[in-house]
């Protein structure tokens, strides 16, 4: 039996609340049964990004903010393979956004997760692109990652999870990864992830946290009646979280962006690229010339 | 009406061209290009050789545009010093070429708006005429080339041939509209008997050959080398190669990607290199400047990806549609920290294939970015060039472990240290095959780590590949007798005009040597110096300031640095060969 790189033990603070999403995220890939060797986790920069490193599954860490161009890169590649981008709101909403938008307009099939501490921990708890007003002398806006995404007419999966409340992570973490691997497009899940050393806010966000689900009139297939509901719920003083969009239906084959370009899901990693059996098509292509 | 004709100079009838030059010059949106392009079907149809060029402004309609054709019995790679013809479609034109008019040359100028008193000046009303007879004087261009066809002596049928299969995809109404402008070129060139064969063409040997760019060539090159991902974001003078495999890759499992900048380029080919995909990107000097990032994070995660860097004037926006060679002192040092990288330089439409393919190996087989350097006049100028053998073509992917490959290991680490140098590579998704890939200074095993001993290792590992893959690097190529001591050191497209300026050289009785480099990092101080010690003296042609490929061989070569001498032009615009033959004659 092959050794293989081994998952190592956390280097985040004790009671981060990326532990949560950790164990949601493990017993999300077992509850599907995914193999260790077909999940490839691209890790962001910042403490949340690490994670790749405590997970046993294919792991690449990639540059500050350059996480989705990667992660897309690799979905390209290998259609088969799970592919899950995860880092921190510093890392995407920051130096990350432009490929943030781009990951909505490109809807390839991974799924990104967001572990959203309104901080940036790693470098000692400066403001962050969702930190409060006031917050290390904050006085720009927090940005709204699920509002942005609600508003972007693209058939895919929205979610908000709080890492105080793991059951109701593990079952969105679920589905996104369903979603993700049925080839139904970009799942986005940001997670309430308090950093318990430089911005502690899990009691506070434990008491504000509002799962849409149980308010009355909830369909999460329904785009303008979430946002309504989220910005109701945000003016009450309360955070939504739960499903934000679930598409009603979807066809694959014209949604995903990697089904659109490679229908038979044979991507360039796994191609024949020898000079035989390609030597008809070559012959071909260099016998048009003009 | 025809303007008087002041042409009392030019070429006596049916004065031989054995390699002639025609530059075409308008406003954007005149169709100059069009002309240039008709001119080089005509030539190729009768074997000739073809150099193509044009000269335009970064703007879609307007300003000052030419082109120029080139066309000679014997091989060429470059533009002619000299025009023999210059079109002219307004009197900026003529102010631009008539200083590299031949003297015995002619201008064709369109004098439906002005008249121009060159003493070597015809001029025709194109526009009128046939804005008049077809309703649209934009095909005054092809009234032209069929003017030109006349004073040329074409054969008129492959004339008509070539507006042919120019314009039958258009439909028929544009063929018939081309038809009826080249006949009104005819007719007015013909009317005037001292024009219709000023000057003859004959064929030339070079029918079975292409008429190609650097960067279709280098697009080709990375679809027969095994490429099958890229991503790039637009750019002059690099966006053709993206234009060419959005074409190409699709029916071979292949994926073409515009990124919304070049920061998502490069790191979407990061993603697809590690998956396990021959993936590239291409750029010019801005889109550079983004992508050092991710070139570095190739170098430390040890990630295959490949960079055409197609150099324009810089720095900043500089001059998007100009030459230059001003890249290298970044990339042969470029990015943060320390890390291998390779960069190849392909002279020759040729070479750009070919160097793409062996590019590619290089940058799989060892893990690292490859640089594939290029320059406007090579990526946009169209030469003619021989139908590509894919004899020498090889795909070495290095140690690629597959499901079975892998259970025969004991132990599988995307970072393991091995005598030969490269780590052998699984792709992901691969049974026995998962790997930690990154960035952060690691063990062999890819975990984090900041283990001094473990740095010094890792350090070497990575440092070292550049001495071990010495062996496999595109060589340089030499030309010119071994005992010449004058020496001529130069790569990309400076290939063509030093070749040229060999032979002015050598009818004044100067031999000279050239030593065409094809690799430029790590430098190949091995068959420098033996070059050099051939030499009295050597001259390092290159389109930049400060010498930037002289600096980096004294750098390299410190004890032949008495031999060098620098020889540069940095005017946005490529060398002809007398500027370089003036500068080694000068001594």
């Amino acid at each position: 039996m092959v050794e293989n790189v081994k998952p190592i033990a956390s280097t985040w603070c004790p009671g981060c609340g990326d532990f949560g999403l950790l164990a949601s995220l493990k017993k999300a890939a077992l509850e599907l049964g995914i193999p260790a060797h077909e999940l490839v986790l691209v890790g962001g920069i910042g403490c949340s990004g690490g994670i790749h490193n405590f997970l046993d599954m294919n792991g690449l860490h990639a540059l500050h903010g350059r996480l989705l161009a990667q992660a897309v890169g690799v979905k390209l590649a290998n259609p088969k393979l799970t592919v899950i981008a995860a880092g921190g709101d510093g890392d995407g909403y920051a130096i990350g956004m432009g490929h943030f938008m781009h990951a909505f307009k490109k809807n390839a099939s991974i799924l990104y997760l967001v572990m959203n501490n309104e901080t940036y921990g790693l470098t000692k708890g400066q403001a962050s692109p969702t930190s409060q007003v006031g917050f290390e002398g904050n006085v720009e806006n927090p940005f709204d990652a699920v509002l942005t995404a609600l508003s972007i007419p693209v058939p895919n999966f929205v979610a908000r999870t709080f890492s105080g409340d793991p059951k109701q992570m593990t079952a969105v973490l679920v589905e996104a990864l369903k979603f993700n691997r049925e080839n139904k497009g970009f799942a986005f899940v940001e997670d309430l992830s308090p950093c318990v050393t430089y911005n502690d806010t899990f009691k506070e966000w434990r008491a504000k946290v509002q799962d849409l689900a149980k308010l009355p009139g909830y369909d999460p297939t329904d785009r303008a009646a979430t946002f309504r509901m989220c910005l109701e719920t945000i003016r009450e003083g309360k955070i939504p979280i739960g499903v934000m969009h679930r598409p009603a239906a979807v066809d694959p084959a014209t949604s995903a962006l990697e089904l659109k370009l490679l229908p038979d899901r044979l991507g360039p990693a796994m191609a024949e690229i020898g000079l035989e059996p390609n030597r008809a098509a070559y012959a071909k292509l260099l016998g048009g010339l003009a | 009406m025809p303007a008087p004709d002041s042409a009392t100079k030019g070429p006596t009838s049916g004065t031989p061209l054995r390699d002639l030059a025609v530059m075409i010059g308008g406003q954007g949106g005149d169709g100059t290009l069009t002309v240039s392009d008709l001119l080089a079907r005509y030539f190729r149809r009768r074997g000739l050789y073809v150099y193509s060029s044009r000269n335009v402004l970064s703007r879609i309609r307007g300003g000052h545009a030419d082109a120029s054709v080139r066309a000679s019995e014997r091989p060429i790679a470059a533009e002619k010093a000299e025009i023999d013809l210059l079109v002219a479609f307004d009197a900026e034109a003529i102010r631009f070429g008539q200083p590299e008019l031949d003297e015995n040359g002619l201008i064709l100028y369109d004098s439906s708006s002005f008249q121009s008193d060159a003493p070597s000046a015809v001029g025709f009303p194109f526009a009128t005429l046939v804005g008049g007879q077809i309703g649209q004087p934009i095909y005054k261009n092809t009234a032209a080339y069929g003017a030109i066809s006349v004073m040329m002596g074409f054969d008129p049928a492959v004339t008509r041939g070539v507006i042919e299969s120019r314009f039958q995809r258009r439909g028929a109404e544009a063929l018939e509209k081309n038809l009826k402008a080249l006949e009104i070129g005819r007719k007015l060139a013909l009317e005037r008997p001292e024009l219709v064969g000023r000057w003859s063409v004959a064929d030339g040997d070079a029918h079975e050959r292409l008429l190609l760019t650097g960067n279709q060539a280098a697009a080709l090159g990375f679809v027969v080398g095994g490429g099958r991902f890229f991503a790039g974001y637009p750019i002059t003078p690099a966006t053709e190669i993206m234009e060419y495999l959005m074409r190409y890759l699709p029916p071979l499992h292949g994926v073409v990607r515009q990124a919304e900048d070049e920061l998502a380029a490069i790191n979407m080919v990061l993603g697809a290199a590690y998956a396990g995909a021959r993936a590239m990107t291409s750029t010019s000097g801005p889109g550079l400047s983004l992508m050092t990032e991710g070139i570095g994070h190739a170098g430390a995660a040890e990630i295959p990806v490949l960079v055409a860097d197609c150099q324009r004037v810089g720095p900043s926006t500089g001059e998007p549609t100009r030459h230059e060679q001003s890249d290298l002192a970044h990339l042969a040092n470029l990015g943060h920290g320390e890390f291998p990288r390779v960069i190849i330089a392909p002279g020759t439409v040729d070479d750009c294939f070919h160097l793409t393919v062996r590019a590619l190996n290089i940058a799989e087989r060892w893990r690292l970015p490859v640089i594939l350097l290029l320059d406007q006049a090579l990526c946009q100028n169209s030469v003619t060039t021989a139908p590509f053998d894919l004899g020498p073509v090889r795909i070495d992917r290095g140690d690629r472990l597959g499901a079975e490959a892998l259970a025969q290991r004991a132990r599988y680490a995307y970072y393991e240290v091995t005598p030969s140098g490269p780590s052998a590579y699984a792709p992901p998704g691969v049974p026995g095959g998962i790997a930690q890939v990154t960035g952060n200074e690691h063990d062999e095993m890819g975990h984090v780590s900041v283990n001094p001993v473990n740095r010094a290792k890792m350090m070497e590992k990575r440092m070292g590949k550049l001495v071990k893959l010495a062996p496999e690097l595109p060589e340089p190529a030499i030309f010119g007798p071994a005992d010449a001591r004058i020496g001529i050191i130069g790569y990309g497209s400076t290939f063509g005009p030093i070749r040229e300026a060999q032979e002015r050289l050598r009818a004044d009785g100067r031999t000279t040597r050239f030593y065409q480099a094809r690799t430029l990092f790590p430098v190949p101080v091995d068959s420098l110096r033996t070059f050099l010690d051939s030499v009295d003296v050597a001259y390092v042609v290159e389109h930049n300031y400060t010498g930037q490929f002289a600096r980096l061989i004294r750098e390299h070569l410190p004890e032949r640095h008495a031999k060098l001498r620098t020889l540069l032009k940095f005017d946005g615009m490529s060398f002809r060969a007398p500027e370089i033959a003036e500068r080694v004659r000068g001594g």
